[in-house]
């Protein structure tokens, strides 16, 4: 099964603690393990150590454009047309402002969507060679890459756990 | 397609050409009577210099509605009549429009009218050439003169109507010429006046009244402002007597004597809701009460016969009403009564109308208020004569008759016998220009020319002479003939032997106005009249009667609970109007109801018969039976019941026939004696309900109740002066919007009623918003008569379509200015105070529009000259602005009404004003078009500014009652500006809303206390 | 310890769930082939959208006459159903936003049936304001789109602002929508076969469940639900501006926002059990939609029926306390005028009836709840029905009063938009997963080994 050049050793695990091991063990021997998961565990993300996701940095450069399109936009267009309408002066701040709101919600929202897209690489054109269907359903999931001896190391790791199964293939483009 | 397009086209440059000579004296024959259409497509290569496309031409001639013959200016475009005007240099209407003289330009435009002569042919008429139609009659006609003759024995009878003097003698000369007889009938005169008149003084005319010299007007049930003698005149003088002055603060007083309160009525400032029929009682009441019996020469025995207290019997009024108006004479001079008229025809009207005139003589008002003056063109239409002619139709002695501008088969009572009658006659000719009642039985029409297409003369006045030039080439559709034209025809084929000596009618008309020089001739085509109304100051003396009369109550058929009253519409005279669909749908002034029949009935005497509004019942007197449904009406005694004339025609066009019920049917075909007049108020009816029930088609939202809103207030005279402070602190503090939102108090000098709209007022910031004009009108509501010229004056300008009957009554009527009509005082059991409150509601054009910000899309806004534009063309239809509007004054178009119009009713429409389109907002645009004309022609004319009173609105030039002034509120000498400096002016709804409208009202002046509830 | 809590959250609602491929199992199955009561339901749903075009283009042609609409009552059934649909779109975004913010445990099973709903019910409200335009044909003016003639809306009208609103509205909760769906679709990709697994595999995005993937997913969506929860809050104010920024009495007064977000909710709610009731029954799914859901969803129709009625009677109150005729004789009409049936369905519907739901075996008993949230949707309706039309029918000038009687095209095309909700609604049924699987597990105790043992050891 070993394979020259780097591949890539995947286990599916029913439990989650034992998935939970898995990892630690794999960092402490300097591995840099991938998970699968049904469902955002915060377990995992503990054990794999995450931080926090640069995503807020879209909403708020989305949220504040919006804001200033919302208030510049309206202001603009009743100075190049102005008309008098109902006795009030051409540009008039208080209606605008709901306009500025609705727009820093819209380019909020959707500049966090394009946020998410690039940071997790969705959409995912191809697909990983080693996936488990399961993992959708209820299994978790521990890929390693590695080759030659340190890939039998994490192999070791992955089979202490007691994994459902273990299956090994070339690594993901 | 395109060749009838072009044809028509063609007829338009005729049209243009002919009327350039049609004016100018030479040519004018061809023009007034030329009837042969020539379809050529001719090149506009060398346009006629008096006309220049886009550009309006106006013409003076005379307004044929009806016999007073008011002054009249045409506007035409590319030779098309699209807007009829009062004519302000005209000695006898002196400015200003009735409702139904505009709609005379939808007779001219009439789709129904016959497209050439039509001769029957069993059960059809068949179209045929005029040649063949003159010989047809001339050879009948032949025929029928010499009883001898195999075929049909019988003589030639000629029914006419009210015409010109100069057409009235030309048949005159056609009946005798064939040795016929001649009788004239309309259904709506004042020929027991005039037969009053002849008795008293000996003079053939109605009596020329001078309201506006009076200071107490007293009507005994004429309604002078509905129909009567001279609608227009009479309403303007109504508004000069009524209207307060506002520095002298005089006001005449306005009393009304009658069962019901017709539009006249509810404009008095007091109503004595009298029995009907005891209008002489209570005259010969008063004047016994202020004048020693003497003072009534021949007619002294009378005065000692009537007291007060009989006439208070007879009237069924308390005899403290009768003596106090009795004071009222006495101290408030100069009187003037006015004596029953069309809608009071009792058994014994022309003794009222002779109690009345005796009044008037002894009160003195004999050459200050009313003058008898010989030779008014006032024709005695009489339904006595008619009678002797239906004899004679159904005793077969009549061979060919000839009805000319009447209509007897509609206008007389069922019972009259004249449809059974005009059946027997052999040969029945009828000169309607359209399908009317009598044309339908004829066998022979002869479609006579619209006045406004032909020539003609009035003479409304001793000393004034009016001419009814022709303003356009016929209509190209209709191949109609001046009945002049065709009766001199005739006589040249049917009197070989004595032919006439004119070959056309102009001839014959010019001829007859020898005297006058083609000076004074094309002064009067200029003017519209020559010669002036001189008054007769000197007092005839009263002449003895020559005929026994009884001033008692008069008899009335039948054994109902409910007097009938029979009055004519103010929209409709008599029925000559009701194929017009601007008066079908102009809310009649009183019920405010449109397009069907109702009949009025106290709400009293409604509950006692557990009636409700709308209730359709059947009305039965002993000569006939309707069904209609009622309508409660405080405005009416609670022992009558009126209907009005008019309606329920089964022949006449397609906008008249199956609406309502023909109010004759229930009269007696018996006429007054001894002037002949058809009686209106002759019969009791019993009231049966159908068990069935109709939603009215009406625009009164709230039953005529205000609902303590500061929308139509009055102030009582006595306070005018202390008013200003009231005024001041009634409008609240003035405030305007900032930029950031919220309000900020106007500063004082803007806030004076005289400086609005506020100069201060942002229209925002506009660069100019402080210079150029800031349009703005005043409406005085003490002169508004509620007579509703200006609604169709504006529908006629603006394009405004008609919706129909049913669309109505779901509320989409949409006319731009509509005339509310609220209740405040009204008691039909006792004489009392009456306060009716007219107000004339059209867009306000406010400073702070309500519906302008919430359009989308600035389909409407405020342009910098202060006026709420409404941009069609951008509309989306969201109608937030018409939800948004306090006034209600903007319509929708829920369809594309227009494609509705028929040819050739569309050829009115004024050129300068858009055709909305299908699901578009519209409203009252303070007539743009004659804003920018006005401009524009100030512009040419050396870049001066525009004059005060160049721009005239629609409405304010309709205006009998001049109400209504337009102009710019910035200018301190304008119109406008001097009269919204009155103390009595304020803004509809602004105390609450502070919408700052640049439509400024002035209050009603009443003489009663005006009750807090009713401002 | 983290993952003893995490059992007793699962445990809190769903006691009888255990192993989390229970949970595909269940849910997925729901997307197996329709049965015949689908296909019925679909059929009629399908119909009704033939209703609704044929009557829509008929009213295009003929002119918006052929409404009942008229003058004063420039507005009737179509912009009530607009506000009625509006509202009924609120609870979704509440449910899904608000409530995930606030970690309501009871939220998971349902938001996405509420979700769903929320963005059928915008697509039908948005529907509403062009079918009652006299010209649709220029309704795109209100959009500012670049022109040559470099005309815009007037951003004054509180009708643009709700273009704006109503857009953005849409936009957002739709895309909160689908991305929430992502994870299971992939789900249900990884179980489909065939054609279905090619759709899923392209509306997956090829989401595998990867730490990275979950890590931005989780944090993304906290912060779209942080940027919806005002936005539904926004959204009913800007449409209650519509009437408050207008100067009709009956309209213009400032309780309008908090009023009409208030019965957004509420009508929302009432919608979401009307709807799930049935699915409920249809799927099976009575381990997921436990009497605790509708429990404190009951509650909180409770609470907002409480606002709602306030509402009213501060209305009144203040009509009285003002001494403002006009305003008194409006709220007069209102009860004893000619539209007083509708005021007093209203009242009855959402003021009255709601009572009911103080008790808890009401609240615990599903087909009493199925009542009462027809009751509450029929009232909102009303609601709306009077607010604007009975307003318009008696505002400043007596005059100018009138009545409006609405037409068979407004109630035909009334109808037909509950058949385009419906049918949107079920295709969803069949499409997506109903209930969120993945949002499921995070409540339900995890599988642990240890604890496994411990069962061994019996």
């Amino acid at each position: 099964m070993s394979t020259a050049g780097e591949s890539g050793v995947l286990a599916s695990y029913e439990y989650l603690d034992s998935t939970v091991d898995a990892i630690e063990q794999l960092r402490k021997a300097g591995f840099k393990p991938q998970t699968y998961a049904p469902y955002p565990d915060h377990h995992l993300e503990h054990a794999l150590g995450y931080g926090r996701s640069p995503v807020r940095v879209w909403t708020l450069c989305g949220g504040l454009t919006g804001a200033a399109t919302g208030m510049a936009f309206p202001m603009w267009t009743s100075l190049t047309w102005p008309l008098v309408v109902g006795g009030k002066p051409i540009v008039s701040i208080p209606p605008y402002v709901v306009f500025t709101f609705e727009m820093m919600v819209l380019f909020g929202a959707l500049s966090t969507i394009i946020g998410i897209f690039v940071l997790s690489r969705l959409p995912v054109l191809k697909p990983a060679v080693l996936y488990d269907p399961e993992f959708t359903a209820g299994r978790y999931g521990v890929y390693v890459e590695a080759e030659g001896a340190r890939l039998d190391e994490a192999r070791k790791i992955l089979k202490a756990q007691e994994p459902i199964e273990v299956r090994e293939g070339a690594k993901h483009g | 397609m395109s060749r009838d397009l072009a044809e028509r086209h063609d007829g338009i440059l005729r049209r243009d050409f002919l009327k350039v000579v049609g004016v100018t004296g030479a040519g004018a024959t061809i023009a007034g009577c030329s009837t042969q259409d020539v379809e050529r497509l001719l090149p506009y290569v060398t346009a006629p210099e008096e006309i220049t496309p886009g550009v309006a031409t106006w013409y003076t001639t005379v307004c044929r509605g009806c016999a007073a013959e008011c002054g009249m200016w045409v506007r035409t475009r590319e030779g098309r009549a699209i807007k009829v005007e009062g004519n302000p240099t005209h000695p006898v209407s002196q400015g200003g429009l009735c409702g139904r003289g505009h709609a005379t330009l939808q007779h001219l435009y009439n789709p129904d009218r016959f497209h050439g002569p039509m001769i029957r042919e069993g059960d059809v008429f068949r179209q045929g050439t005029w040649d063949e139609a003159e010989r047809l009659l001339a050879a009948r006609l032949q025929r029928g003169r010499n009883p001898q003759n195999a075929v049909d024995g019988g003589s030639v009878l000629f029914i006419g109507g009210h015409t010109g003097p100069t057409m009235s003698r030309l048949i005159g000369e056609f009946v005798a010429a064939l040795g016929g007889v001649r009788v004239d009938y309309d259904a709506v005169t004042d020929a027991p006046m005039l037969e009053a008149a002849r008795i008293a003084y000996g003079v053939e005319s109605v009596p020329r009244y001078d309201i506006g010299a009076a200071r107490l007007l007293v009507s005994f049930g004429y309604d002078f402002v509905d129909s009567g003698a001279s609608p227009v005149e009479h309403n303007k003088g109504l508004a000069r007597m009524s209207g307060v002055n506002d520095e002298s603060h005089a006001k005449g007083r306005f009393v009304f004597l009658g069962p019901r309160l017709s539009l006249t009525g509810l404009n008095a400032d007091e109503w004595i809701p009298i029995r009907p029929g005891s209008e002489a009682a209570v005259a010969l009441g008063i004047a016994s009460a202020i004048a020693t019996p003497d003072a009534a020469g021949p007619y002294a025995n009378l005065l000692q016969a009537y007291s007060p207290a009989a006439a208070a019997e007879a009237a069924g009024v308390s005899e403290e009403a009768i003596l106090a108006l009795a004071e009222r004479f006495r101290t408030e001079g100069p009187s003037l009564a006015m004596g029953p008229g069309a809608g009071a025809h009792h058994r014994n009207a022309t003794a009222a109308n002779l109690a009345v005139m005796i009044l008037n003589h002894v009160a003195g008002n004999v050459g200050r208020t009313v003058f008898y003056e010989a030779g008014s063109s006032a024709v005695a239409s009489r339904m006595g004569d008619l009678q002797g002619a239906i004899a004679s139709m159904s005793a077969g002695d009549v061979g060919v008759v000839l009805v000319h501008g009447t209509n007897p088969a509609y206008s007389l009572p069922a019972t009259a016998g004249f449809r059974e009658a005009f059946a027997q006659v052999p040969f029945k000719v009828s000169f309607a220009s359209a399908m009317d009642e009598t044309a339908a039985l004829a066998d022979l029409i002869l479609p006579d020319q619209h006045f406004l297409e032909a020539w003609g003369d009035s003479a409304p006045r001793p000393g004034v002479m009016a001419i009814q030039q022709p303003v356009m080439s016929p209509v190209s559709l209709f191949d109609s003939k001046h009945s002049g034209d065709v009766m001199l025809a005739v006589m040249r084929l049917a009197v070989p032997a004595t032919p006439p000596a004119a070959a056309t009618f102009y001839e014959y008309l010019r001829t007859a106005h020898a005297a006058t020089d083609d000076a004074a001739w094309r002064q009067a085509l200029r003017t519209g009249s020559v010669g002036a109304t001189e008054a007769s100051t000197t007092a005839p003396a009263l002449r003895a009667p020559d005929r026994a009369l009884s001033f008692d109550l008069p008899t009335f058929d039948g054994s109902g609970d409910l007097t009938l009253v029979v009055h004519p519409s103010s929209r409709f005279g008599g029925g000559e109007f009701s194929n017009s669909p601007w008066m079908q749908e102009l809310p009649d002034p009183v019920s405010k109801i449109v397009w069907h029949s109702w009949a009025e009935i106290h709400p009293t005497a409604a509950a006692a018969r557990g009636l409700v509004n709308g209730d359709i019942v059947t009305l039965s007197s002993p000569h006939g039976a309707v069904e209609v449904p009622v309508w409660l009406y405080p405005g009416i005694r609670e022992d009558a019941i009126a209907l009005a004339m008019g309606a329920g025609h089964t022949s006449m066009g397609r906008y008249a026939d199956g609406h309502g019920v023909n109010a004759l049917d229930l009269l007696p075909g018996t006429a007054e004696q001894p002037s002949g007049a058809m009686v209106t108020v002759a019969t009791t009816v019993t009231l049966e309900p159908t068990g069935r029930r109709m939603r009215h088609a009406t625009v009164d939202g709230s039953a005529g109740d205000q609902h303590d809103r500061p929308i139509a207030p009055a102030v009582q005279l006595s306070l005018l002066g202390a008013e200003a402070e009231a005024a001041e602190e009634e409008h609240g503090e003035l405030m305007e919007l900032q930029a950031g939102g919220g309000f900020i108090p106007v500063p004082a000098e803007d806030g004076s009623p005289a400086s609005f709209p506020l100069p201060g007022a942002r229209y925002g910031e506009y660069a100019n918003a402080h210079e150029g004009p800031r349009w703005a009108m005043a409406i005085d509501l003490d002169k508004c008569t509620g007579c509703s010229a200006c609604v169709t004056a504006c529908q006629a300008e603006n394009n405004v379509p008609w919706t129909g009957e049913d669309q109505v009554r779901m509320g989409r009527d949409m006319a731009w200015i509509r005339i509310e009509r609220y209740y405040e005082h009204v008691d039909a059991t006792q004489a009392s105070d009456l306060d009716i409150r007219f107000l004339p509601m059209l867009c306000q054009h406010c400073n702070n529009a309500p519906c302008e910000p919430v359009c989308p899309v600035f389909a409407t806004y405020h342009t910098p000259e202060g006026v709420n534009a409404q941009i069609y063309n951008r509309c989306v239809g969201t109608r937030y602005c018409a939800n948004n509007c306090p006034y209600k004054v903007r319509v929708f178009n829920w369809y594309r009404y227009t494609d509705a119009v028929p040819e050739p009713l569309n050829w009115q429409w004024n050129p300068d004003v858009t055709v909305r389109d299908n699901g578009v907002m519209e409203k009252c645009s303070f007539c743009m078009q004659r804003i920018r004309e006005a401009e524009n022609r100030a512009a040419l004319e050396d870049q001066r500014p525009v004059r005060d009173g160049e721009i005239v609105p629609a409405c304010e030039q309709s205006c009998p009652a001049e109400a209504i002034v337009f102009g710019n509120i910035r200018d301190p000498n304008a119109r406008v500006t001097q009269v919204v400096a009155s103390e009595r002016t304020y803004r509809v709804l602004d105390a609450i809303i502070n919408t700052q409208p640049a439509v400024n009202y002035l209050r009603k002046v009443t003489f009663h206390e005006v009750a807090a509830g009713e401002h | 310890m983290a993952t003893g809590q995490v059992t007793e959250r699962g445990a809190l609602t769903h006691p009888d769930l255990t192993r989390l491929d229970d949970v595909n199992r269940d849910v997925l199955k729901m997307l197996g082939r329709p049965g015949k009561g689908w296909w019925i339901l679909f059929g009629i749903a399908a119909g009704g959208i033939g209703l609704f075009v044929s009557l829509w283009v008929y009213q295009m042609v003929r002119g918006i006459g052929v409404a009942g609409l008229t003058s004063p009552v420039g507005w009737g059934v179509y912009i009530t159903t607009f506000v009625f649909w509006v509202g009924i779109a609120h609870s979704g975004t509440l449910i899904s936003a608000v409530l995930f913010l606030f970690r309501a445990p009871w939220r998971q099973s349902i938001y996405r049936a509420a979700e769903a709903m929320t963005v059928f019910a915008v697509m039908t409200a948005g529907l509403f304001p062009l079918i009652h335009v006299g010209r649709v044909w220029h309704a795109y003016w209100l959009i500012p789109y670049p022109n040559s003639r470099f005309l815009w809306p007037n951003f004054k009208s509180p009708l643009v602002m709700d273009v704006f609103a109503i857009t953005t509205y849409f936009t957002v909760s739709a895309t909160f929508f689908f991305l929430g769906c992502i994870p299971d679709i992939a789900a249900a990709r990884d179980r489909a076969t065939g054609l279905r697994k090619q759709f899923y595999k392209v509306i997956s995005l090829g989401w595998q469940g990867t730490d990275a993937q979950w890590h931005h997913f989780g944090n993304a969506y906290v912060f779209l639900a942080a940027l919806a929860t005002p936005l539904v809050l926004s959204v009913h104010s800007v449409v209650s501006w519509d009437f408050a920024m207008g100067i009709v009495p009956g309209w213009h007064t400032t309780i309008f926002a908090p009023y009409f977000v208030a019965g957004a909710i509420f009508s929302g709610l009432a919608m979401v059990i009307t709807l799930i009731v049935p699915m409920r029954k249809i799927f099976g799914l009575e381990a997921y939609l436990t009497t605790k859901h509708f429990d404190a969803m009951a509650k909180l129709m409770l609470l907002t029926s409480l606002i709602v009625f306030y509402a009213y009677l501060s209305e009144f109150f203040l009509a009285w306390y003002s001494g403002e005729e006009v305003e008194r004789t409006a709220f007069w009409n209102r009860v004893f005028g000619n539209y007083w049936w509708a005021t007093w369905i209203m009242l009855t519907c959402n003021g009255l009836v709601p009572i009911m739901l103080w008790f808890k075996r009401v609240r615990h008993s599903i087909p009493a709840l199925f009542v009462i949230t027809i009751f509450v949707n029929i009232g909102m309706w009303f609601e709306r029905y009077v607010i604007v039309v009975v307003s318009l029918s008696h505002e400043y000038e007596p005059f100018a009063w009138g009545m409006y009687r609405p037409s068979f095209v407004e109630m035909g095309i009334l109808i037909g938009s509950f058949c385009w909700f419906s049918f949107w609604f079920l295709l969803f049924t069949r499409l997506l997963p109903p209930i969120a699987i993945q949002e499921l597990k995070e409540v339900m105790p995890p599988p642990l080994r240890k604890r496994k043992s411990m069962e061994g050891a019996h």
